[in-house]
């Protein structure tokens, strides 16, 4: 066997080596992200536009939204995680901000930061009306500060 | 014939101990015992040297792995289920508030002697030629001990554990690129829920102490290795600290490695190999000082694992961990903190994310990491090396301060509150 035989065979195998480790690597990433995440859907109804009064805005809890519902502009779909570490934050009507009780970020009615550590403004989402005629919001979708669905 | 004997003299094949040979069989014809060497120096059992410090942790460890055990037998991890069962260990099992009481105190407890331990060796210079490496593998086992505590903290789950986690998942995804991806890989999901509660189980009870282990018996392997347990500084000769010569083949140009000049016999294996052993010699007149391993340092290993072990008990017959509500993620309390040792984390975060959460901590790991590369200095006297003392204890003094603040100073909203203020609705 020729020595330039035996190099081209040995890098051969080392790229091959390599190459199958990092296969594995990328492999074992992809087993640890699931392929179905059992979480609460993204896309949700919320209800009857009746049923959200006008005036402050609706906190709902296990979706983590607050629901607001102007006379003339229509309505409106603010998150309520804050944006620093994860916390839900509260709407004081007191000063018609969001307050976040874990670093004291706060936020303006129109979701920019105000004050605090929160590096971005709260997200608003689309919320349109589903044919049935419940208020559906879809959080996977961000819509600007001013959206407004007009029922 | 006598059967009983023979089987006896089958499994304890040394000498008796009233023997020398005897005292020394005990340690090398045993697979446990023989991570100890025959003889050890006196002074390197001296409480004022060590604090046993890292016997401490390792007992603490025992007795996290034993509890933690016994814990698994009563324990489901999945919501609501894991919930109900620390609430069952609390009332209804036989010592299971107990158990729990020493796991949890333990697991502090192993946080700080880890850190502690770092600090004896920084300041006793125990880091140098040829520790460097083993220095480097207690800084990981040092981070193994956070990620263990870390995902023990979520398995009760309760309304501490659901928001501590999601706060410290959160900081974490503030490292560029792949912090976001990360968090996904470690909670199974984009939220803490039931994924995230069995990862962190599999971690908390397989992978990390697996890890553990594995660091464990290097770490000890390399101490046997580079000379046993560092010398106390006073009983450094002057030369040894000032003195240094090369070893390796003489005409090579990089020595094989630097180690004190001395007169000294070696040990080293009976083997051809070029240069002199890289670990520690003896001297004749230290050999004096060296006694067999039993009892004596038996004994003080023993002394040490018993005040562990007492004072865990003691501490968990006293107060309770902590359990709250149930985990719900709807309400956050206030103030929503992470586990105290990262506090100090969380009070860096609350001025900026990316500063607290991946700058400072990724540049303190990184630089204990290289402390042993990075000091030129090679005499272990506090006196030849009061900067590099100076600028760890800034480190360890603004560590602790933070934590401090975040622990007690720190109420609703973040706000800056006294620690016996008591403020109205604050959970």
């Amino acid at each position: 066997m020729q020595r330039r035989s035996i190099l081209s065979w040995g890098a051969a195998g080392l790229v091959a080596l390599w190459s199958a480790i990092g296969v594995s690597l990328a492999a074992v990433v992809r087993f640890l992200t699931p392929s179905v995440f059992y979480e609460p859907p993204q896309i949700f109804k919320i209800g009857d536009p009746a049923d959200f009064p006008y005036g402050p805005p609706a906190f709902l809890a296990n979706e983590k939204i607050f629901v607001f519902r102007d006379r003339e502009r229509g309505f409106a779909v603010a998150s309520a995680v804050c944006t620093h570490l994860g916390c839900t934050v509260a709407f004081f009507q007191s000063d018609d901000r969001f307050h976040c009780p874990c670093h004291g970020s706060v936020f303006a009615e129109n979701g920019t930061v105000v004050h605090g550590p929160a590096p971005k403004a709260l997200p608003w989402f689309e919320v349109t009306l589903a044919r049935d005629g419940k208020l559906q919001v879809d959080k996977d979708h961000v819509v600007p500060a001013s959206y407004r669905l007009v029922v | 014939m006598n059967p009983i004997r023979d089987a006896w003299r089958s499994i304890v094949r040394r000498d008796p101990l009233s023997t020398d040979k005897g005292k020394a069989e005990l340690i090398f014809l045993n697979l446990w015992l023989h991570i100890h060497p025959v003889k050890v120096k006196k002074e390197n059992f001296r409480v004022k040297h060590t604090f046993y410090l890292g016997f401490i942790t390792f007992f603490l460890f025992l007795i996290l792995v034993t509890t933690g055990v016994a814990l698994m037998v009563y324990y489901r991890p999945s919501a609501p289920q894991a919930y109900q069962d620390m609430k069952d260990l609390q009332f209804v099992v036989y010592l299971g508030s107990f158990l729990r009481n020493m796991h949890r105190w333990a697991a502090h407890a192993m946080v700080i002697c880890v850190f502690l331990h770092l600090c004896r060796v920084f300041y006793t210079g125990s880091y140098k030629q040829p520790r460097q490496f083993n220095w480097v593998i207690g800084v990981f086992l040092f981070l193994l001990t956070l990620g263990l505590s870390f995902t023990g903290y979520l398995l009760p789950w309760d309304q501490l554990a659901f928001w501590a986690i999601t706060v410290g998942t959160n900081i974490g995804s503030y490292a560029p690129l792949m912090g976001a991806r990360l968090r996904e890989l470690l909670l199974g999901g984009h939220i803490v829920g039931e994924s995230a509660l069995l990862r962190f189980y599999v971690l908390h009870v397989a992978v990390l102490p697996s890890a553990v282990v594995l660091l464990t018996m290097v770490h000890f392997w390399r101490i046997r290795k580079d000379g046993g347990l560092s010398r106390p500084v006073w009983k450094l000769k002057p030369q040894r600290s000032a003195e240094l010569v090369s070893i390796g083949a003489p005409e090579s140009p990089a020595p094989l490695a630097v180690a004190p000049a001395s007169q000294d016999k070696t040990y080293g294996l009976m083997e051809v190999v070029t240069g002199k052993p890289i670990f520690e010699t003896v001297t004749a007149e230290e050999e004096e000082d060296a006694v067999f391993s039993y009892p004596y340092a038996f004994f003080r290993e023993g002394i040490a694992l018993l005040a562990t072990v007492t004072t865990v008990m003691a501490v968990s017959l006293f107060w309770k961990a902590p359990l709250e509500e149930i985990a719900n993620p709807a309400k956050t309390p206030n103030p929503a903190k992470a586990p105290w040792y990262f506090l100090g984390l969380q009070e860096l975060v609350s001025h900026s994310a990316l500063l607290g959460g991946v700058i400072v901590p990724t540049l303190a790991v990184l630089a204990l990491i290289a402390i042993p590369y990075l000091d030129p200095n090679p005499s272990r006297r506090p006196e030849d090396r009061k900067w590099a003392n100076r600028i760890f204890t800034v480190f360890v003094v603004v560590n602790v301060v933070l934590i401090v603040i975040g622990t007690f100073f720190r109420g609703p909203g973040w706000a800056f509150v006294a620690p016996w203020s008591h403020v109205p609705g604050a959970e």
